[in-house]
């Protein structure tokens, strides 16, 4: 057998070695990693270093980014080689092969522009510096709301680390929990930034079990937490803290003919596996939904069942164990659905311990349904009537919502629904996130915040 | 020999097992010397411990009464052989973890035989001959304060404390209030700063997520550098790494020593003295007096050395009897070292806690 991958935690003082470790697991259960995790003490001395440091020049950060971002793509890192590592990200996380090297390329993207993403967010009447002759009249000068980032990391997907680089970009010093899940995308991202010019003690990894979780974010200024509902309920009037919670993305149909947007639905649908917050979870249709879940259930029904690391594979594996617990949860929340795809279930056994999930098609009968809010790791999509008697209540609370309509008074009113994050108009696919259209909002404007610099 | 020889041999001298574990049976169960709580409790053992129990596995015979001490009158835990004037040094209680308080009864025999123990323990770890003692632990019905009040006395210092209620913190966390745990933490934290400051302490006495509160501040960590020459921690366990980091970074010139105890046996004993690179925390025992038995978690039944158990605990003493009481501490079975009855115990930990399950609605 192999020896195991010694992912370190990489801590102020450089990579740590624990004695306390977890074993992470391929689909089949065969061992492939071993994550150091650190304790309490580690994490504190750890932040304590990481607010004590002094932050590179803003011009320092952005090369040792774009560095950073061509070594993570294309380079070896702590021995990886790219395609190493995207082979063991398919095995471990089951996402398809396909999905991990786009994936690469966008972390490698936005790594490399990590800083010039940043200038989306700044607001026109601010500049960077007080030195900018601007203040001499009076300015607003972009400053940061403190100096430590903490990042709760998930491990659906490893394009959530292409999102806190621009925390680090704008002068954070970073500290980054990383999913149980997959560990190896913030290791490998980590390691890169430090070989590119960022010090120990401006970004560092520390894997933890449960208990100390908390401390990583009580002891930074600010923090990003990725989770479900209960993240959002636990830190949701925290104003340090933002949640990353259910993206529950969503598709209007309005009065169109339906035939000409069936990609597009069925790519928001699938696309990433369906791993993804921006993966629509629910489609409203004006008038009958039925043909509609029909046809996107047949399109998702040709899909076949592959091993991550096929090439043509496109659906999300897990061992066999827990695909099985997401199928009972699918089919104990099903309540009343008609099913169209996946009624009896989604998981397809590969016979070696690894079981991809099989997209899952339901139809409710009322655009409030609670069903329309069920979001899962898969592609699976629950179709509902809408109507404008509706209005647009049952949109709410979405991090996507593509409206395929020529009502523009509609999309007035979508676009100022403040819990509807982000409005794609005709055929635009709910996971379409180029960098310089916010996510949920820009992360900058968490970040940072105008001060006042008048000079006389 | 008479069965009182035996038990009240004399402190400086450690009597043959077999031969004491008998004497202590005929004590705990003859009418004339047991206790009523034993006598009683005897009825329905269905075995008699003065003719079957001679061994240390014979003591695992016994069930497991530890949760009887939370309703007992503590009277009747005292052996009727003490008279009426039973020597009380006082009445101890456990964490309450797991419901109600379990109740013990400390005598002065036993304390004297264990505090003379703890004396040579120290001395073999070069604890500092003079100087204070602070005891930043749980004090009021808990032994370990009273316990380290002596020790400090007998070395000719003063125990310094401040009142520590371990069980409003528990409630606190399983409250779910846990701005309010980190409030009284941090309070204790403070008041212990004052001590540090302003007193001669050489020795500090704590628990580890203590010391790790106490290691967040740069101030104190500076303090305990230059003042203090020992730390012993208990209560809880310490993992591995923040062992390693106390030592190596946080008190490098600090002896650094854990100890295992439980009130179930009425006081703990400390980690053995290994070479200093040697990267594990042994804990042997105080037997015939203190024993473990480290067992399979699901059989019950003895695991080898170097295997992963659960520990289980024996007291036997003149004063107090309790075989046999399974703790909620997994560690690994060490091999004894010559002439002690029972396994040694390392890399004691709690049994894992489960409450990280991967939550299966939503992509994260």
């Amino acid at each position: 057998m192999e020896e195991p991958i010694l992912l370190d935690a990489l801590g102020a003082g450089g990579p740590y070695h624990s004695r306390v470790r977890r074993t992470i697991t391929d689909l089949t259960g065969t061992p492939v990693a071993e994550l150091s995790l650190v304790p309490r003490l580690f994490v504190q001395r750890t932040m304590a270093a990481l607010r004590g440091a002094r932050t590179l020049p803003p011009h320092d950060r952005a090369s040792a980014l774009a560095r950073a971002g061509r070594l993570f793509a294309t380079g070896t890192v702590a021995g990886l080689p790219a395609e190493e590592y995207q082979h063991i990200v398919s095995r471990v996380s089951g996402m398809p092969i396909a999905v991990v090297r786009s994936a690469t390329a966008g972390i490698g993207r936005r790594t490399r522009d990590a800083y010039r993403i940043t200038r989306h967010a700044r607001p026109q009447g601010a500049v960077d510096d007080w030195r900018d002759p601007l203040t001499c009249d009076g300015h607003a000068v972009w400053t940061r709301r403190g100096d430590v980032f903490a990042v709760h990391a998930a491990g659906n997907h490893p394009g959530v680390h292409s999102l806190w680089l621009q925390a680090l970009a704008l002068g954070y010093r970073v500290a980054v929990r990383p999913s149980r899940r997959e560990p190896f995308t913030p290791h490998r991202l980590i390691t890169a930034l430090r070989e590119s010019g960022f010090g120990e003690d401006q970004v560092v990894l520390l894997p933890t079990d449960y208990a100390v979780a908390d401390d990583i974010i009580r002891d930074a200024d600010l923090a990003m937490v990725y989770g479900g509902q209960e993240v959002v309920s636990k830190y949701g009037n925290d104003v340090n803290v933002l949640p990353q919670g259910p993206g529950r993305s969503k598709i209007l149909l309005t009065g169109e003919d339906w035939k000409p947007h069936l990609g597009t639905i069925v790519d928001s649908v699938s696309a990433f596996g369906g791993t993804a917050c921006v993966n629509a979870t629910a489609v409203l249709v004006e008038g009958d939904p039925a043909p509609v879940a029909e046809a996107v259930a047949e399109r998702l029904s040709a899909i076949p069942s592959l091993p991550p690391e096929d090439d043509g594979a496109v659906l999300p594996l897990q061992p066999v164990a827990d695909a099985r617990a997401i199928e009972k949860y699918l089919l104990d929340h099903m309540d009343g659905a008609t099913p169209v795809l996946g009624g009896d279930g989604v998981v397809d056994e590969l016979g070696d311990g690894s079981a991809v999930l099989r997209p899952a098609v339901f139809l409710v009968d009322r655009p409030d349904a609670p069903q329309t809010g069920l979001e899962l790791s898969f592609p699976c999509v629950w179709f509902a009537p809408w109507s404008r008697a509706d209005g647009i209540e049952p949109l709410r609370n979405t991090l996507v919502l593509t409206a395929i309509t020529s009502d523009d008074a509609l999309i007035d009113r979508l676009v100022e629904e403040p819990s509807i994050r982000n409005v794609y108009l005709g055929d635009t696919p709910t996971y379409l996130m180029p960098p310089w259209v916010p996510h949920d909002a820009y992360l900058g404007e968490f970040l940072m915040r105008t001060k006042g610099v008048i000079r006389t | 020999m008479a069965t009182e020889q035996i038990l009240d041999c004399p402190l400086d001298q450690v009597p043959d097992g077999p031969e004491y574990i008998e004497a202590a049976m005929r004590w705990h169960f003859s009418p004339e010397t047991g206790s009523p709580f034993w006598l009683e409790r005897a009825k329905t053992l269905g075995f008699d411990p003065r003719e079957d129990v001679r061994t240390l596995d014979d003591l695992r015979r016994f069930p497991n009464v530890a949760n009887e001490l939370r309703d007992v009158r503590v009277d009747d835990l005292i052996p009727r052989g003490y008279g009426a004037d039973a020597d009380v040094v006082g009445v101890y209680e456990s964490g309450g973890t797991t419901g109600p308080p379990k109740r013990v009864v400390l005598l002065r025999d036993w304390m004297d035989r264990l505090a003379h123990r703890t004396e040579l323990d120290l001395r073999a770890r070069g604890y500092p001959e003079d100087g204070h003692w602070l005891y930043l632990g749980p004090t009021g019905p808990h032994i370990l304060g009273e316990m380290v009040r002596r020790q400090a006395a007998r070395r000719g210092g003063i125990r310094f404390t401040i009142d520590i209620d371990p069980r409003w913190v528990k409630r606190c966390i399983a409250e779910n209030r846990c701005d309010e745990a980190e409030r009284y933490a941090e309070h204790l934290i403070d008041q212990s700063a004052h001590i540090l400051r302003s007193q001669d302490v050489r020795v500090l006495v704590t628990t580890p997520p203590l010391l790790t509160r106490l290691a967040r501040r740069d101030a104190l960590v500076d303090l305990i550098n230059s003042k203090i020459a020992a730390i012993s921690w208990g209560g809880a366990s310490m993992d591995p790494d923040t062992r390693y980091l106390l030592r190596t970074e946080v008190f490098p010139g600090v002896k650094l020593y854990g100890t295992y105890g439980s009130t179930m046996i009425l006081g703990g004993v400390p980690e053995r003295v290994t070479a200093p690179d040697e990267d594990i925390v042994i804990f042997d025992t105080f037997s015939p007096y203190i024993m473990f038995s480290v067992v399979d978690r699901e059989t019950g039944e003895a695991v080898r050395y170097g295997d992963r158990g659960q520990v289980v605990m024996h007291h036997v003493s003149k004063s107090f009897l309790l075989p046999n009481n399974l703790e909620r501490d997994l560690a690994t079975c060490v091999a004894p070292p010559p002439g002690q009855m029972g396994d040694s115990v390392a890399e004691v930990g709690p049994l894992p806690v489960f409450d990280d399950q991967p939550v299966i609605e939503g992509v994260y």
